[in-house]
């Protein structure tokens, strides 16, 4: 194992210029590329930014998505059905940057990484004009130990979870390894729940904010409303709608009603 | 394991000994020895934490004089080196902790500590010398086995760096600290730090000595680490700060080791399989898990786990299975402990192991089909993980194999290795010696086998054999044999080698045997396969049901369909007559007469 030690040196990618522009109420969307059909990644993307999209998480399908729930579980299932794979992702990503400016970041379980060749990922991602990614079962030991030097050497941002459950110290460390964001659980759950405002996430909420990080913070898992977005709002910059966009997606016409979604969730 | 640092005279010293946070401090108030405290100030102890317990060494000093040191240098443990009787100890017990220390060699007679039994709470037992120890020597530490008393010792006696290592070979329940003191100091009663430091390294985790153990961060070699969801990280990191404090407190192993024995019904024999020997042309022994309260190896895990769960205060239980086995065992005891139980089981697992069902609802857990993916035991893992992931705070998630995230591996193994430790000792009794030239075990996700080779790693003679699951031949595209099959990447929280697509989606195994339908192994298994430690070699379905049978005609046990896979790998193999050959059993073949019947139509 080699655990080169960690230098960060990032020079800024569009993640970076979009939160020093603006710092309140952004939206990012998150979908699963390859659902419902294949080949419509850039033109979900494409749609999205002109409804108002701040930012996007393409998802790349895994059979094992431990972190999510029945609408991701689906998404992931029937794009693996259609015959989406890593290399067919970039394939579809190669006109990515004709035709959408936004930050994009993918999203997805690390075997398939494994797999493609964790550098050989990176190099691919940031060639195609990916500017992060976040890897739910990559956590920070083995990161910042084992792979984080190809992330950095292609100006790729990872992006760590933080949960209710997660200790200052543990907050401070993920705060220290990030550059772009950290991405806020509203609870300790997988995705697809409802944000659920009881005391203690609230506390929880109040508490990251007093810890004055240097990231800006983007909550997710449970934003599906402008009731919800509007209140995620209030403790961090901006929030992440997945589930419910994914359920958009198995509707018909679902490329017409993109604006009124957006618009719904942020007017 | 609990350490004590003892001779410490100097302030300095002890401070920088106390920072390092040991169980016990040693302080010895006899003055015929280089580390006499002479007129250290009781100050010099004042700072030392309260967790920490101060003892004073005495070695046959008056009462008096001992009670009045007590006092003035505020000791909670006293240590009686010399030839204190067993009245002089009961005259202290309960005003302050009393350890009673002997010297020993080869001809110790262990019954004179039982006068003390009732007036100690530990013993010391040291190299003999005629000075009263400090002589920087090591005594034969295999005497241990004839102390049977239910009083933790403390061991002490020439401890040092080099030796060290050799600890994890006492496996005896009563083992409770380690004293470290002459071979750690740069003069007398100095201590040298950077030692110690390593020293407590190393008995914190006892396994980083093992050659073929996991590292302080989880891995053997290149596998193994905790590749979890940020969301299962308080989980998973409660259980790798607690499990080994918590397996290696006596109290812990006397409990484990009670239910192992009158519950479970161990040890398990050892069965020299006669009709066997003769057609294979060697020694073969039959480890007889299938012996076990409910049939197999998992209920030693499933007990472990439950007592370890119970001390971390956990209210209620989640399982994986996929035969079965596991989900029985981890319902009965959560019966036992009276505890809620969830068992996730595919939906089509659910369908074909259809007995197991009914016996774990009888036994009082909730069986959640897992609807998800290919509905079988990837997916009931994943969404026993899932669980875990919403219960994170009152929920303990009991996994059935060598698997998942670091700690899992690693705990499991220990759990099972009891497999071994009771196999070199029915060794010794039926051939004179304690290690076999083969040690053969099925592979599912590897927890029977990794505890059949657990104390045998080291014995770099013995030839370890895993047999996988071919299902009707490796290349017949319905098969589990991982190693020839999978490559590396990650699976359920660990780096190990799985079955899997170029893209790196897991792909379904199939074998007939429900428990060894896994996609990956065990990334303690992945390693030694990759350095050639233990072979890897599989078996297809028909051979498996063809040992399965001849064993139930040829010995009268009728084997898990599992377990048959290991039996028919003998078939393949060449032996001297002079051969042991030791092969796990790991369960009996009732849940699998329907499976035995369909396919022999009897
Ligand atoms: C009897 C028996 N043997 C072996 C196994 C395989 O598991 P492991 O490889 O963890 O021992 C099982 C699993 O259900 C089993 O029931």
């Amino acid at each position: 194992m080699n655990s080169e030690p960690l230098t960060i040196s990032y020079t800024m990618n569009r993640l970076n210029q979009l939160f020093a522009a603006k710092k309140e109420n952004l939206l990012s969307i998150y979908y699963t590329a390859g659902y419902p059909a294949l080949n419509t990644t850039v033109d979900i993307a494409e749609a999205l930014e002109k409804a108002g999209a701040d930012f996007l998480e393409v998802g790349f399908p895994y059979s094992d998505p431990v972190a999510d729930g029945p609408t991701i579980q689906h998404s992931s299932e029937q794009a693996l059905i259609n015959g989406m794979t890593l290399d067919h992702l970039f394939e579809e990503l190669t006109e990515l940057r004709k035709r959408v400016t936004i930050p994009i970041l993918l999203m997805g379980y690390f075997n398939p990484i494994v797999q493609y060749g964790i550098e050989r990922f990176c190099k691919k991602a940031a060639e195609l004009g990916v500017d992060g990614v976040i890897v739910p079962d990559l956590p920070m030991y083995e990161y910042e130990a084992l792979y984080s030097t190809h992330f950095i050497n292609n100006n790729l941002s990872n992006i760590f979870l933080v949960t209710p459950q997660t200790s200052p110290d543990r907050i401070r460390k993920i705060d220290e390894l990030s550059n772009s964001f950290i991405y806020l659980l509203s609870s300790s759950s997988i995705t697809g729940g409802s944000l659920q405002l009881t005391n203690s996430i609230e506390d929880y909420y109040k508490r990251i904010k007093a810890m004055e990080l240097k990231n800006p913070t983007i909550i997710g898992f449970g934003i599906s409303d402008n009731a919800t977005f509007k209140k995620a709002c209030e403790y961090a910059n901006g929030a992440i709608v997945g589930s419910k966009f994914v359920k958009l997606l198995a509707e018909d016409d679902y490329m017409k009603k993109i604006p009124a979604f957006i618009q719904n969730i942020r007017p | 394991m609990k350490i004590k640092v003892c001779g410490l005279k100097y302030p300095d010293n002890i401070e920088a000994v106390a920072a390092l946070k040991p169980d016990y401090m040693g302080f010895i108030c006899y003055d015929r020895t280089p580390r006499y405290i002479d007129t250290l100030s009781a100050d010099a102890l004042a700072t030392i934490p309260a967790s920490i317990h101060k003892t004073g060494v005495f070695v046959n000093e008056t009462a008096e004089v001992i009670s009045q040191l007590i006092d003035q240098y505020g000791f909670d443990t006293i240590q009686l080196h010399g030839d204190e009787n067993a009245e002089f100890a009961a005259a202290f017990k309960g005003r302050v902790t009393v350890i009673k220390a002997f010297g020993v060699d080869n001809d110790f007679d262990f019954d004179k500590l039982n006068a003390y039994a009732s007036y100690v709470d530990y013993f010391l037992f040291d190299t003999k010398t005629s000075i009263y120890g400090g002589s920087g020597k090591t005594f034969n530490w295999r005497i241990l086995d004839k102390y049977t008393l239910n009083i933790p010792f403390f061991l002490s006696g020439g401890i040092s760096l080099d030796n060290i290592g050799e600890l994890k070979n006492i496996t005896h329940p009563q083992f409770y600290a380690v004293d470290l003191n002459s071979q750690f100091e740069d003069e007398p009663g100095l201590k040298n730090i950077p030692k110690l430091e390593k020293a407590f390294d190393i008995i914190k985790n006892r396994t980083l000595q093992m050659k073929y153990g996991v590292n302080e961060h989880g891995y053997y070699g290149d596998f193994g680490g905790a590749y979890i969801p940020e969301m299962l990280y308080p989980n998973v990191e409660e259980l790798r700060q607690q499990y080994l404090n918590i397996i290696n407190d006596p109290d812990f192993k006397a409990e484990f080791n009670d239910l192992l024995k009158n519950y479970v019904g161990r040890p398990s024999p050892l069965y020299h399989a006669k009709r066997y020997s003769e057609k294979y042309g060697a020694n073969i022994f039959f480890k007889r898990e299938d012996l076990n309260h409910t049939g197999s190896h998992k209920i030693n895990n499933a007990i472990g786990q439950i007592l370890l769960a119970k001390r971390l205060g956990k209210k209620r239980i989640i399982a994986e299975t996929g035969a079965g086995q596991h989900g029985v065992a981890t319902a009965t005891v959560c019966a036992l402990m009276g505890i809620e139980c969830v068992v996730y089981m595919g939906e089509i697992d659910m369908a074909r192991q259809a007995p197991n069902v009914s016996r774990m609802k009888m036994l009082g857990a909730t069986v959640r089909p897992a609807s998800s993916g290919s509905k079988t035991l990837k997916d009931a893992t994943n969404e026993a993980l899932r669980d875990w992931i919403a219960n994170p705070v009152d929920t303990h998630y009991i996994i059935g194999s060598v698997v998942g995230p670091y700690p899992y591996p690693d705990m499991v193994a220990r759990f099972q290795s009891i497999i071994s430790e009771e196999t070199k000792k029915q060794l010794v009794e039926h051939t004179g010696k304690e290690l076999p030239e083969y040690v053969l075990a099925c592979v599912g996700g590897g927890s029977n086998a990794m505890g059949m080779f657990y104390h045998f790693l080291d014995d770099e003679q013995v030839k370890l054999v895993a047999v996988e699951a071919a299902g009707k031949g490796v290349d017949s595209g319905h098969s589990a044999a991982t190693t020839f099959l999978g490559n590396e990447g990650v699976l359920h929280g660990s780096r190990t080698i799985l079955m899997q697509t170029p893209d790196g989606q897991v792909v379904e195994p199939y074998s007939i045997s429900a428990g060894l339908d896994y996609p990956g192994i065990g990334p303690q298994h992945a390693h030694l396969y990759k350095i050639n430690r233990a072979q890897y070699v599989s078996v297809t379905d028909d051979e498996a049901m063809k040992a399965g049978l001849l064993c139930s005609q040829m010995e009268g046990i009728i084997p898990a369909i599992e377990s048959s896979h290991a039996l028919a790998q003998l078939e393949k193999m060449k032996f001297n007559p002079t051969d042991n050959v030791v092969i796990c059993l790991s369960g009996r073949g009732d849940k699998d007469l329907d499976t035995f019947i369909k396919y022999f139509g009897y």
